[in-house]
């Protein structure tokens, strides 16, 4: 059995593993266009300034592929033909399969306005991107950030330690208002301020402005004009999909390659996991996922699958966590869905920037836990959001979900006085 | 919860560029001619100090104790890294350090209350630890024989190696920074699980044969300490400066310092000391491990760069595996260091098993 896996990602090499651990004599070829060895995207800032090398942000050791006998291909997939079941290379030939699993996974978005085709431009996911960001960053001395988000916001971080003044340009009212609330993004901001990066709220980008094809700088609608060397677009990731248009395998609207919950395509032997895969949410939306987590399960669900199982693949209740500069920042349930009648517990610990916010419902259920500061366990807090625990339980239990380091002041959540909030 | 983001493979001291191996190059002299010669003994006097070796000691106080206000300076805001380097600076200053030398002032011989067997094969040797007091004598069998093993059990090695001990002293602070150097792969840890071992092993011969030795040798009728097994005594002070030659002198000093800018701060007590291998074997049946939270590591890879004794952290966390690991110092800097909060060290009640040295799936190395 001949298996081609598109994409050297996390979904991919995962995929690839459990094909493996079922048929130690499959053939297994996989396809990157960006990297011979697989490496953890999240790391990429990590390689930027210096914290972590090349090798260091590799899960595997590099004999990998090698000691589990995969095929690598460095091309780039210019089209498939699923009837006659072949892939066409840009610079060899063909490749063909039996089974094929997709996990091209995604690219940053640019919202398309004139001047994006400019060196100085560009986005901060790929190990292309890296290589572009390090090389412009010689140079750079202001740097603008369009979009208030996660990648924006670990951009700003690293071209802060590089020497690079920073501009954030944010359109929302506040930093990423489908994460947080307007009192968690303030404290963010105050964050982004301490550490010197320049932080623009509620502003829309409305011009690049380019001199002797370099960009200049930049306008906004709001009537701000900024120099700048530099400009990165943290606008969000899209499936890096456009390669199948053609190829009949459905596609939705944002270009996720749509999958039931086995994650096969409409395609007979195709399969698709990871970033480029749109899947059903736990409250019936479908659009892709593009969590590292996410894409790991997928993985290894997909990679099950193509040889024969029939594992489903639930996406279950939501969790994540993140680092803004020296806070992290854990969630776990439903917050910010906008479900009815919700409101919210919270509280900043006072002379601290660690925060709680605890969701709940007009029966007093909680359903949703979002944390700056400390460190939280989110097993026990979805276990609780299953059980329906009440609000008043929650808080007298909370400090059990604590998962600060060692010798940390203790969590003692009933000394603090109640704030609540709608 | 580290503050800023380092930028250590930006210096060349701290990659293995040309300053890394320069710095290499001078800690291997200075420790061949402290060992071996005596060119460090009239500098030491004309400082006013008694010989060479307390010319080291002054120096590797000041290292210590320099080099932990640097860590504390990037990771202090971590309470665990705070306290646990305050400690090691403690130990070092007084116990290590000032102790010994009031002892000597008063009587003829200092006594370091922080070191045990095996790391000090003497502790347990009757012809050198029978010259002290009787409490000293205490000290050293049940601080080896008893405290060590119960202390080990209850919060891992780490009670010793990144609290209390020297090596490992020199190793958190002036040897923090080339803490990522440490080699990652699964062969090292197959050289590091047969050397450790190897170590052990010949420390505890080594211990016997001097103890037996010692039991041989009677006063003869003009006072004087003989044996009648002549054959044996030389075999057994040969093999005792074997040990003393390979494993004290080379092991922990040459290499065990003058690799830290190629190979990271840990190559003595990764792969060589005797007592880090004892209590590795403690803590794998003890309570200490470090807890993995499911299903939120990004493989960043942040905790097994910086881990400097070599274990893969990641491929645990990323496989939701918490574990127990005989190596693990327990330095912290994996949960520290790690951007989604996924490690915790714990010491817990539950012995349940988990994924230790032994039991990891073939697909993940």
């Amino acid at each position: 059995m001949k298996y081609v896996i598109i994409g050297n990602g996390v979904a991919g090499i995962n995929s690839a593993n459990e094909i493996r651990r079922r048929d130690t004599s499959a053939e297994i070829t996989i396809i990157s266009k960006e990297s011979d060895h697989f490496f953890s995207r999240t790391a990429l800032m990590y390689i930027f300034c210096g914290q972590m090398s090349q090798q260091d942000i590799e899960p595997f050791e590099r004999d990998h592929y090698q000691r589990m006998n995969y095929k690598r291909v460095r091309d780039e997939v210019l089209r498939i033909d699923t009837n006659n079941k072949t892939i066409y290379l840009a610079k060899q030939n063909t490749i063909q399969y039996d089974r094929l699993l997709i996990a091209s996974g995604s690219v940053g978005r640019l919202p398309g306005f004139l001047g994006e085709e400019l060196d100085e431009v560009g986005n901060f996911v790929t190990w292309q991107n890296l290589e572009w960001l390090q090389e412009k960053a010689k140079t750079a001395k202001h740097a603008c950030i369009i979009g208030g988000g996660l990648i924006g916001i670990e951009t700003a971080e690293i071209l802060l330690l590089a020497g690079i003044n920073v501009s954030f340009i944010i359109r929302e009212d506040w930093f990423w208002p489908i994460a947080l609330n307007k009192n968690e993004g303030d404290l963010i901001t105050e964050q982004m301020k301490h550490h010197s990066c320049d932080v623009y709220l509620k502003t829309d980008l409305q011009e690049i402005v380019e001199r002797d094809g370099h960009v200049a700088g930049i306008k906004t609608k709001q009537g701000d004009e900024i120099d700048c060397d530099l400009i990165v677009f943290a606008i969000g990731v899209r499936p890096q999909t456009d390669w199948l248009k053609e190829s009949g395998i459905v596609l939705d609207s944002s270009g996720g390659i749509v999958v039931n919950e086995f994650l096969q395509t409409n395609v007979d032997d195709v399969y698709a996991a990871g970033d480029c895969t749109s899947v059903v949410w736990f409250n019936n939306v479908r659009r892709p996922e593009q969590l590292w987590y996410t894409s790991r399960d997928q993985g290894k669900i997909a990679g099950g699958n193509i040889t024969g199982d029939k594992q489903i693949y639930k996406r279950g209740m939501f969790y994540n966590s993140a680092k803004f500069f020296d806070l992290e920042y854990t969630t776990a349930g439903y917050v910010n869905f906008k479900l009815d009648n919700e409101a919210d517990w919270y509280q900043h610990e006072q002379g601290t920037n660690y925060t709680q916010r605890i969701t709940y419902l007009p029966d007093n259920t909680v359903i949703g836990f979002n944390f700056i500061g400390r460190r939280w366990d989110h097993r026990p807090l979805m276990k609780w959001i299953n059980e329906k625990r009440t609000l008043d339980w929650v808080i007298s239990h909370l400090h059990e979900a604590n998962y600060d380091e060692e010798c940390m002041p203790k969590f003692t959540p009933l000394t603090i006085a109640k704030e609540v909030q709608s | 919860m580290q503050s800023g983001l380092l930028s250590t493979y930006n210096s060349s001291a701290r990659s293995r560029g040309a300053i890394g191996w320069i710095i290499s190059a001078l800690l291997f002299a200075f420790y061949l001619i402290i060992y071996f010669t005596g060119i460090f003994d009239p500098i030491a006097k004309s400082l006013g100090l008694g010989g060479k070796w307390d010319m080291y000691g002054v120096l590797y106080t000041i290292a210590i104790v320099g080099g932990g206000s640097y860590f504390l300076k990037i990771h202090g805001n971590s309470r665990y890294q705070r306290i646990r380097t305050l400690s090691l600076m403690f130990v070092q200053v007084i116990f290590a350090f000032s102790i010994p030398l009031v002892m000597q002032m008063f009587e003829s011989k200092g006594f370091i209350f922080s070191l045990f067997w095996p790391l000090k094969l003497d502790y347990l040797s009757p012809a050198y630890i029978l010259d002290y007091p009787i409490l000293i004598i205490v000290y050293a069998f049940i601080g080896s024989l008893i405290l060590v093993p119960i202390m080990t059990f209850l919060f891992g090695k780490r009670w010793y190696c990144s609290w209390v001990c020297g090596c490992g002293g020199l190793a958190e602070t002036a040897g923090d920074p080339f803490r990522h150097l440490s080699n990652k792969r699964s062969k090292a840890w197959r050289f590091e699980q047969f050397s450790i071992n190897f170590i052990l092993l010949l420390a505890i011969a080594t211990t016997a044969l001097i103890i037996i030795n010692w039991g041989l040798h009677h006063e003869s009728s003009q006072g004087e300490w003989v044996t009648d097994h002549a054959t044996f005594d030389l075999i057994a002070s040969k093999i005792q400066g074997v040990y003393q030659f390979f494993v004290v002198a080379l092991l922990s000093g040459v290499l065990g310092v003058g690799l830290y800018p190629l190979m990271g701060s840990r190559v003595w007590c990764r792969f060589f000391c005797p007592l880090a291998g004892l209590m590795g074997l403690i803590q794998k049946f003890g309570r200490f491990r470090i807890t993995v939270k499911d299903d939120m590591c990004i493989s960043c890879g942040n905790c097994s760069t910086y881990c400097e004794m070599g274990i893969d952290v990641r491929m645990y966390a990323q496989n939701n595996q918490s574990f127990k690991r005989a190596s693990c110092v327990g330095c912290g800097m994996c949960a520290h260091i790690c951007p989604r909060g996924v490690l915790r060290l714990e010491n817990k009640w539950d012995f349940a098993p988990i994924q230790n040295d032994s039991n990891v799936d073939i697909l993940d190395l």
